[in-house]
């Protein structure tokens, strides 16, 4: 997953910190699809980890913890905003999604992403982001590999439909100009 | 359709694009813990022990002073 020195959490906690910043956050943001949801939980992701570093154990790589945490974190977050719309109107106000859907779903992985559940979201960004194997992801989610692998397959089947449907998505391009060109 | 090749480089493409915002801001994850409360589960079990605690209270006053449905019941001694 990461060519960088290990850091240990209980003595490196900030330099871990500055390191694995950005990848635990696009982990994130690619599981809520919300920029700003994704900046917040990152901090309290980290703020969770500080707390929790005496008890890290290194039986994984200390990024692979850090998602973990994250990961969790944002599948929490987006229960709670399904069980909040159940709330009266006044208790419940709805997140202002003009600026994410002006600006974030203009690309076409970040639409096929938003036709998958959070949790298969999470496994295809794990393995295919993060690179961490079936077992590494099945930990992280607290589900059998065999989950993983049928969760994996099916949301790789409907982002092909969804990206092959897709009017803006152009075939055979190259990989050196990415998938937001333009942006 | 793309292949599965592609979508693996596409999501990748499209995920290292996203930068945050305001980046990395350890004051503020700082602040966080200098501003931690009590924890939920805390909060919760004293909530309930304090609930608990009124019904209780609110049984053995009502008892003792006959109050409400607690005081003694008139039971109709002439029959029909």
């Amino acid at each position: 997953m990461s060519e960088q020195k290990e850091l240990d959490p209980s003595t490196q906690f900030r330099q871990l910190y500055d390191q694995e910043y950005r990848s635990v956050y696009r982990s994130i943001r690619a599981v809520v699809l919300d920029s700003a949801a994704a900046e917040d939980l990152t901090q309290e992701t980290f703020v969770r980890a500080y707390r929790a570093r005496d008890r890290y154990t290194p039986t994984a790589p200390p990024g692979a913890w850090l998602r973990r945490i994250g990961i969790n974190l944002a599948i929490s977050y987006l229960r709670r905003q399904k069980l909040a719309r159940f709330l009266p109107a006044r208790l419940y106000i709805a997140p202002d999604r003009r600026d994410y859907d002006r600006a974030e779903a203009r690309d076409v992985v970040t639409k096929a992403l938003t036709g998958l559940s959070p949790k298969l979201r999470a496994a295809v960004i794990l393995h295919y982001y993060d690179g961490l194997t079936r077992e590494e992801i099945a930990q992280v989610l607290g589900v059998p590999a065999g989950t993983v692998a049928s969760r994996i397959a099916k949301a790789v089947a409907i982002m092909r439909k969804a990206i092959g449907n897709d009017q803006d998505w152009e075939p055979k391009r190259s990989s050196s100009e990415g998938a937001l060109r333009g942006r | 359709m793309p292949s599965e090749d592609d979508v693996t480089r596409m999501i990748r493409d499209t995920v290292e694009s996203w930068k945050p915002q305001r980046g990395p801001d350890w004051p503020d994850v700082l602040m966080r813990l200098a501003s931690t409360g009590p924890p939920a589960w805390l909060l919760y079990t004293a909530a309930s022990a304090a609930l608990v605690l009124i019904l209780i209270t609110a049984f053995l006053v009502g008892s003792a002073l006959h109050i409400g449905a607690l005081a003694p019941q008139e039971i109709p001694s002439h029959l029909p």
